[in-house]
């Protein structure tokens, strides 16, 4: 394991969306100070200037999807308003080991509100939703304060001017649920029912929130609309490394020595991201294994220490970068825990209008626990295994595939371990 | 000359002495903080160090009770691997007066409770509990003098919060232990019989004989197994809390049992420490009056867990220790026989310090006896001071016989005569002032953990009153256990260590050994060291 703690070179990464300047909180005059609305006044200017460098900047959704931004806007752009359009800026920010919204809520609000107001700008919406989830305190209450600077701002005078009709800001906490962060979910609650997912097509760019055309972007995604419209597309583009376009917050946590927010070029390697910023492993112990983007992904092993953590490469690999969260898992963890526990949250997470996911997650959960408790057979593996090749799939939206994706890959990487918990 | 060889040697000492010799006048008092500065061992400057990491970060403690705070756990993630898991709604952790209390109101209140203790249900230090239970029931007594005592007695250091309502609890506290079953001495009129004690205004504690703690616990444990929604688990320590995924919440224990060593998981909504104090650290090379599991695991499990301490390094030594004979060392005579009228007398027949002051001073002002060499020395070089048993029989016949009868057989077991011969006693390490910081309901800092009884701070200041601290176990108790059931959290709980990975980060951070283990469970010659390897 020598290789793997020798000290690499430290490059000063890139701060952009953390930029110390940008961190000023819910403080607007200091926020002016440091640039901030400047992009807003390009966008009022050159909507179509906006949505070109975002095209050049090669912006992808970074609340988990990796959908390609421009592309989402011009799907949006090509409809017309029924009467309205909306933007909603999602927040929900619930998985395990995921807190970079949270953090740019609280630290950078106006970034986030400039950004989407841009993106409203663009696009042609009139109405911006601030859906955050209910349980993050602080970030709620910079978010609010900075939202009332808005709302008596010139930048929004001038946005609404520009736009033709007003344009409204609204905060719209939560359901608090899991669920509630995909983005028809998001949708029926800002309508004001219980989040439940719904069938795609129609796309929310057709008929999203009361019918209207509607683009959902993650709040890391519109934070960084505006310094790409201030610097270029091919600025931020330059600022990836390798096939990776920009930055990305990276969220790292468990058995590591400085768990935490980082910002580092998309593509910075998994090595670097735990050795050289996360500080190394606790205790000095070995790697075992890392859950990506939190739970509803493959599970990384030594073995892809080197790979570019960027959509594209991650995909490669059978995996995916999600939201950007890095679970550490060190040698001494119980993988069999730590999965019965994943799945656990998906089955109490699942919202049970489709009844395979519903009783498929719940069955997994219930298994697995009694594997993790010593008391599971030969069985109840095989039933796991075959409800891995059933359920995906089965759902309307991707919760029981993504807990299908966890059990199957720790399956894969960790078989031994959960045949030894047999009773 | 150190303090140790000092002192007239005990025979020597004991052939003169005489239970009708004529006392010297009581010295002019000295200034008490100058009297505590030189000779309480809390003084002790060389014996503090300074916690590098945690809530408490910068406070000074005793070395032995830092080494425990900054410590690597027993468990790592991977020994929870097929881990027996057991849900329940309330998780109280000891079986004394505290736990019992608090597991009894959280039943009341319709909470399943488990009842975990180290050793047997009771071994605790609630039955060495001797002298009585302060409460402000008689004509003369007030609450506010109840609080007003409180608080001086413990050099305004406590929470004026938790004092008060805890003074005002005291006739509540009083009805429900009888409504439990529980005796107490009364006067011939058949009211509650009150008696004196240091730093007590007025008389105030209502006492059972010379056992009203072991009375206590007779009826609180019988009320406890057999109440249907206790589950009683015994000999089964907790070795470590439970977080939820942020380490900010306590989610529920592990336990580990001393029969087969195996770990238990248990999930719960709220956790309730109830797991008393320290003596058995034997803190500055003292002998304690507790019993064997007193090794302040609550302490090192709440740190360890975020939870902010306080006076960790004020600790009450108790001033009448036995010192003679050797097997009962440590072991504790009441108070009351001092409050019933029995005087400290030097090696040279003279009083030295007024019997009834607070417990700190009476003891500092014996170690002075001590260590000027106005003490009286046994054979392995320890020395102590006359508690002058002899004097008060010939003044009251047979008070020591018809109130005391626990000193009286266990010194009559030992072969000694308290009617007939002095008792040779040096303060004893007995009670931890401080403890976890908790709110008037007993919750601490971090949601989901209640500390009752002698693991909370704040009540006693930097000095213990006597009789409150069986007050205190059953108010806060009875406070917590309603507290902890009315906390209904939702959602599934993720339990993890990650407050031990929080704590492992600061402690590599801070460059810290990770050698030892904590918490110590037994003391190492009652396992020969198994528990801290």
């Amino acid at each position: 394991m020598e290789s793997l703690t020798e000290k690499m070179p430290l490059t000063e990464p890139p701060q952009v969306l953390l930029h110390p300047n940008q961190r000023v909180g819910a403080d607007m005059v200091r926020w002016r100070k440091a640039g901030g609305g400047k992009a807003l006044v390009r966008a009022v200017q050159d909507p179509a200037f906006v949505r070109e460098q975002i095209r050049v900047s090669d912006l992808r959704g970074l609340g988990g999807s990796g959908f390609p931004v421009w592309r989402k806007w011009e799907a949006a752009l090509d409809e017309l308003p029924k009467p309205d359009k909306y933007l909603v800026v999602n927040g929900n920010e619930d998985e395990p080991g995921t807190f970079k919204d949270r953090l740019l809520l609280e630290q950078t609000p106006h970034q986030v509100i400039e950004g989407a107001v841009v993106a409203a700008l663009s696009i042609g919406a009139n109405r911006i939703v601030f859906y955050i989830n209910p349980d993050i305190k602080r970030p709620l209450v910079a978010l609010r304060a900075a939202l009332d600077q808005w709302q008596s701002s010139d930048l929004l005078e001038l946005a609404s001017t520009a736009l033709g009709k007003p344009l409204g800001l609204v905060l719209c906490p939560g359901s608090g649920h899991y669920i509630g962060g995909e983005e028809t979910a998001a949708m029926a609650w800002i309508e004001g029912g219980f989040p439940f997912p719904r069938g795609k097509p129609p796309y929310p760019a057709q008929a999203g929130v009361h019918g209207n055309p509607t683009v959902i972007n993650n709040v890391e995604t519109l934070a960084h609309v505006s310094h790409i419209v201030r610097n270029g597309g091919a600025w931020f583009k330059s600022l990836g490394r390798g096939a990776g376009a920009g930055t990305k917050l990276y969220s790292l946590s468990g058995d590591v020595l400085h768990p935490g927010v980082f910002e580092l070029p998309m593509g910075t390697s998994l090595r670097e991201l735990i050795f050289v910023h996360g500080g190394g492993l606790l205790s000095g112990k070995p790697l075992k294994a890392v859950f990506t983007g939190g739970p509803s992904s493959n599970l990384l092993t030594p073995v892809d220490l080197d790979v570019a953590m960027d959509f594209d490469s991650l995909r490669a690999r059978g995996s995916s970068l999600g939201t950007g969260a890095m679970i550490v898992v060190s040698e001494g963890t119980g993988i069999v825990k730590r999965v019965a526990e994943y799945m656990r949250f998906f089955a109490h997470s699942s919202c049970g209008q489709c009844p395979s996911c519903k009783t498929g997650t719940a069955t997994m959960s219930r298994l697995l626990d009694r594997i993790d408790t010593g008391e599971g057979t030969v069985a109840d593996l095989n039933t796991l295994k075959s409800l891995c090749t059933m359920l995906p799939g089965s759902g309307r939206c991707h919760l029981v595939n993504g807990a299908v994706l966890l059990l199957d890959s720790a399956f894969r990487h960790f078989h031994e371990e959960f045949r030894q918990a047999l009773h | 000359m150190t303090a140790m060889t000092k002192g007239i040697y005990f025979t020597e000492a004991l052939a003169r002495y005489r239970a009708d010799s004529e006392l010297g006048p009581l010295p002019e008092p000295v200034d008490v903080y100058a009297l505590l500065n030189a000779y309480h061992p809390d003084y002790l400057r060389d014996s503090l160090v300074k916690l590098a990491v945690g809530a408490n970060a910068g406070d000074s403690c005793q070395r032995e009770l830092a080494e425990l705070l900054q410590a690597e756990a027993f468990i790592d993630e991977a020994d929870l691997a097929g881990t027996p898991v057991t849900d329940i709604d309330v998780l109280v952790i000891g079986g004394g007066g505290a736990g019992c209390a608090a597991a009894l109101m959280a039943a009341e209140k319709g909470a399943r409770v488990l009842l975990a203790t180290k050793l047997r249900l009771g071994d605790s230090n609630t039955v060495m509990a001797e002298g009585g239970i302060q409460a402000a029931i008689e004509p003369d007594d007030s609450i506010q003098q109840h609080i007003q005592d409180t608080l001086r007695g413990g050099h305004h250091a406590g929470d004026p919060a938790l004092v008060s309502i805890m003074a005002a609890d005291g006739p509540e506290v009083l009805r429900w232990l009888i409504q439990q079953g529980m005796q107490f001495e009364q006067t011939t009129g058949g009211d509650l019989h009150t008696r004196r004690a240091g730093g007590l205004s007025t008389p105030r504690l209502v006492h059972c004989r010379d056992y009203t703690g072991l009375e206590m616990m007779r009826v609180l444990r019988e009320a406890v197994i057999q109440h249907r929604s206790i589950e009683v688990w015994e000999q089964s320590p907790a070795v470590e809390l439970l977080s939820n995924e942020t380490g900010q919440k306590c989610v529920g224990a592990v336990l580990t049992s001393l029969l087969d060593g195996r770990l238990r998981i248990v999930r719960t909504r709220s956790v309730i420490l109830a797991t008393g104090g320290l003596g058995r650290l034997h803190l500055n090379g003292f002998p304690t009056s507790n019993h064997l599991g007193a090794t302040g695991d609550g302490l090192v499990l709440a740190y360890r867990i975020g939870a902010q301490l306080r006076e960790l390094d004020s600790f009450q030594y108790h001033p009448t220790g036995l010192l003679h004979p050797a097997h009962l060392s440590g072991k504790l005579v009441t108070e009351g026989v001092r409050a019933a009228g029995t005087l400290l007398v030097n090696a040279l027949g003279n009083r030295f310090i007024d019997e009834l002051q607070p417990r700190d001073v009476v003891c500092a002002a014996i170690l002075r006896e001590c260590s000027e060499g106005r003490g009286i020395r046994v054979d392995d070089g320890r020395v102590g001071v006359w508690l002058d048993t002899p004097r008060l029989e010939r003044a009251r016949p047979g008070l020591l016989e018809k109130q005391f009868p626990n000193l009286m057989t266990r010194t009559k077991i030992a072969g000694v005569d308290p009617r007939k011969q002095p008792l040779l006693t040096h303060p004893t390490l007995h009670y931890q002032n401080g403890g976890v910081v908790i709110d008037v309901n007993g919750a601490t800092t971090v949601p989901g953990l209640y500390a009752v009884g002698e693991v909370a701070g704040g009540i006693h200041g930097r000095n213990r009153l006597m009789g409150n601290a069986l007050l205190d176990i059953i108010s806060f108790g009875r406070r917590a256990g309603a507290a902890a059931t009315a906390n209904r959290d939702r959602g599934p709980k993720k339990v993890t260590l990650e407050h031990v990975n929080r704590l492992r980060r600061a402690l590599t951070i801070a460059g810290m050994p990770m050698t030892l283990r904590s918490p110590q469970v037994l003391p190492d010659y009652a396992t020969g060291g198994a528990w801290n390897r």
